[in-house]
């Protein structure tokens, strides 16, 4: 990525004025981008007072993180003032089961599809890739009916369901195409081995697989941790994903308006994400091209 | 260890026959080898032998059992494959036992299996290595081991050596002929290349466009060779193909060619009344004299006065070490010579050359195939 341009001396002066150039347009977006975050940071440390007294972009007198903690376990959502906390715990019982899931199906079905070759195989890849550009408002309606025939409407355990479905499309596009440049060679000479679908999977196909693994939960794991519609259309009170919460805290007023709650309640919310990403981000651009380089 | 045997086996994928029918009979501890250019299908019918693609007509049989539908890792084989496919997430040691341990082998009983293949592989210092911390040669050891390592009754080879270096190749092939002699385990070997073909081989099956053109030893195969397509597929460089009419002589027949001498076209009748085949149907038409160059000679090399002497003009000389390749105008087409190298001085000119008209392979020229 980061080319190092050497400059003949003849070139020299106008290069300088292009870099220069270059750097106060990246500082300028950068401080564009940063802005509103530093606004919501900062605002989650002020007290209402300071808020109503200072500017939007002074910073915070102390770090006073009683907003935090009531966005965490005080704050009224709808009518019962718990917190985000309970509906923190269920985006997490919801999206881990439902990532590991999605992820393992896919990987599965990648490698069904580019391993064991069967009739049909590539129409029934075309057909889940469809999937990928099914906008969720158009399964809304029979998913919420199909929740309500299995009797899981309104539980932890629907939203896993309708999570694993939908991500299913997306994780196998991206292990059937990592297992595309995985040699077919390696498969027969596991068969011949002995080995069956399912230890060839477990023993060779899975050990091989950690960078496309990692593209996979990051990318379930942002989708499912952020969706707002399948929780609000499947859940209410207390089974709701935090994302449904927040909104709620937000829109319950009691009174003045706690910006500084409403900040940290946000912050809170997108916590988990950052974390994955900051966590694994890098093993995210690295697994998305490592198929393609590798053979 | 057992025979195997091929009856008429048939590939088809949709409409595409990509095996017309295959007979190939092993006897117990055979070297064959399949040879042939890609697409001949000579992958195609090692896949089915190792049990990688069904057969659509016909039996495979290991021994006297009918293996058709029998799962590839109850056919007692092992397969070598051209990219050696190795588990690039084991040690070379959980390479070579992967297939033991598949197979419920005890653990104590793995160990010393694979052990004992290493040292017979002189790799028993990469045990603990993975193959990407190995060198191509070694990682076409490792190969070799896993197939080696569970004793199976054949074993079949997938262009095996294409991936190697000139020199490390030829050091496999050795290594492989030596196994072979080992183990004398019944061994199929699939290549493109007509030397390992010819070195390696008890006996060869030439395969074009799904076909078996000649199943023989490489002798057979390289003497008479039933077709053109044979003829020069196999040798370095291939054999000369001389058209020409049959004649009438006092000795019996003959086949007329102009040769290039003297910076002149001159009128040469080679012998062909030491052929078996009985040419006199053909006496007038056309016919395809195929000489190997290295029965094109020079003169006085050979002691045997059944030679046929006469001059020719040297075009290019190429010396390749051992011998030189001289390229004559016969009919005005190139013919190869092999002289020996003492003669590599000269580079251009004139000189009488000895032809071995008994080595010569007679073609019917529409059919191709060999008059006999």
């Amino acid at each position: 990525m980061s080319e190092h341009a050497t400059y003949s001396p003849a070139q020299g002066r106008s290069a300088i004025w292009m870099r220069l150039l270059l750097w106060t347009i990246l500082i300028v977006f950068a401080i564009w981008f940063l802005l509103p975050a530093y606004v919501v940071v900062g605002t989650s440390l002020k007290d209402l007072e300071e808020i109503r007294g200072g500017s939007l972009l002074s910073l915070p007198h102390e770090l006073n993180f009683w907003a935090w903690k009531h966005a965490w376990n005080e704050a009224c959502i709808g009518v019962e003032c718990t917190g985000l906390e309970p509906y923190f715990w269920n985006s997490i019982f919801m999206a881990l089961p439902a990532v590991a899931i999605s992820t393992l199906l896919g990987a599965l079905t990648g490698y069904a599809l580019t391993k064991w070759q069967f009739r049909g195989a590539n129409i029934i890849f075309a057909l889940i890739l469809f999937g990928c550009f099914v906008p969720f408002q158009v399964v809304i309606l029979p998913m919420a009916q199909t929740l309500g025939k299995i009797g899981i409407t309104n539980t932890v355990y629907g939203l896993i369901l309708v999570h694993s479905v939908y991500g299913l499309a997306f994780t196998t596009l991206f292990f059937r195409n990592y297992y595309v440049s995985i040699p077919d060679e390696l498969v027969r000479a596991a068969t011949i081995d002995g080995a069956g679908f399912f230890t060839i999977f477990r023993r060779i196909i899975l050990p091989l697989s950690p960078p496309i693994i990692v593209v996979s939960v990051i990318w379930q794991f942002t989708q499912i941790w952020n969706d707002f519609l399948f929780g609000a259309s499947f859940t209410t009170g207390g089974a709701q994903p935090i994302t449904v919460a927040m909104n709620n805290l937000v829109n319950t007023t009691t009174g003045v308006k706690q910006y500084n709650v409403d900040m940290a309640a946000a912050l809170i919310t997108a916590a988990p994400t950052l974390f994955v990403y900051i966590v694994a981000g890098r093993y995210f651009v690295r697994g998305l091209t490592a198929g393609s380089v590798k053979g | 260890m057992a025979s195997l045997t091929i009856k008429n086996a048939v590939k088809r994928y949709g409409n595409v026959e990509v095996l017309k029918g295959v007979d190939i009979d092993l006897q117990d501890g055979e070297f064959l080898v399949l040879l042939g250019a890609s697409g001949c299908g000579k992958s195609t019918l090692l896949n089915m032998i190792a049990g990688l693609e069904s057969v659509t007509e016909g039996e495979i049989m290991i021994g006297d059992r009918v293996i058709n539908d029998v799962h590839p890792k109850d056919r007692d084989i092992a397969m070598v494959f051209q990219s050696y496919a190795l588990y690039p997430n084991m040690t070379v040691g959980r390479n070579i036992s992967f297939g033991l341990e598949m197979r419920g082998v005890p653990k104590a009983e793995r160990q010393a299996a694979v052990l004992e293949v290493a040292k017979m592989l002189q790799m028993d210092h990469l045990l603990d290595r993975k193959p990407s911390q190995l060198s191509g040669g070694q990682r076409q050891r490792v190969a070799m081991g896993r197939a080696l390592v569970r004793r199976p009754e054949v074993f079949l080879f997938d262009e095996p050596l294409s991936n190697l270096d000139a020199k490390l190749r030829l050091e496999m092939r050795t290594e492989i002929k030596r196994l072979h002699k080992r183990l004398s385990a019944t061994m199929v070997y699939v290549t493109h290349d007509q030397i390992e073909a010819l070195t390696l081989a008890d006996r060869i099956a030439i395969l074009k466009d799904g076909e078996v053109q000649q199943l023989g030893t490489p002798a057979q195969i390289y003497d008479q060779p039933v077709n053109v397509f044979v003829a020069g597929l196999v040798g370095s460089p291939p054999m000369n193909f001389i058209h020409s009419t049959v004649v009438r002589t006092d000795a019996g027949f003959g086949a007329e060619v102009n040769v290039r001498a003297h910076g002149q076209e001159q009128g040469v009748l080679l012998d062909l009344s030491r052929q078996p085949a009985d040419l006199t149907p053909h006496v007038g038409r056309k016919i395809i004299v195929g000489l190997r160059p290295e029965a094109i000679t020079q003169a006085g090399q050979r002691s045997a006065g059944d030679d046929q002497i006469f001059a020719a003009d040297i075009d290019v000389t190429e010396a390749t070490g051992a011998d030189t390749l001289c390229v004559l105008h016969w009919n005005n087409r190139e013919v190869m010579a092999r002289v020996s190298s003492g003669y590599a001085q000269i580079i251009e000119g004139t000189m009488d050359f000895a032809v071995d008209m008994s080595r010569a392979s007679l073609f019917d020229p529409e059919t191709e195939m060999r008059l006999v």
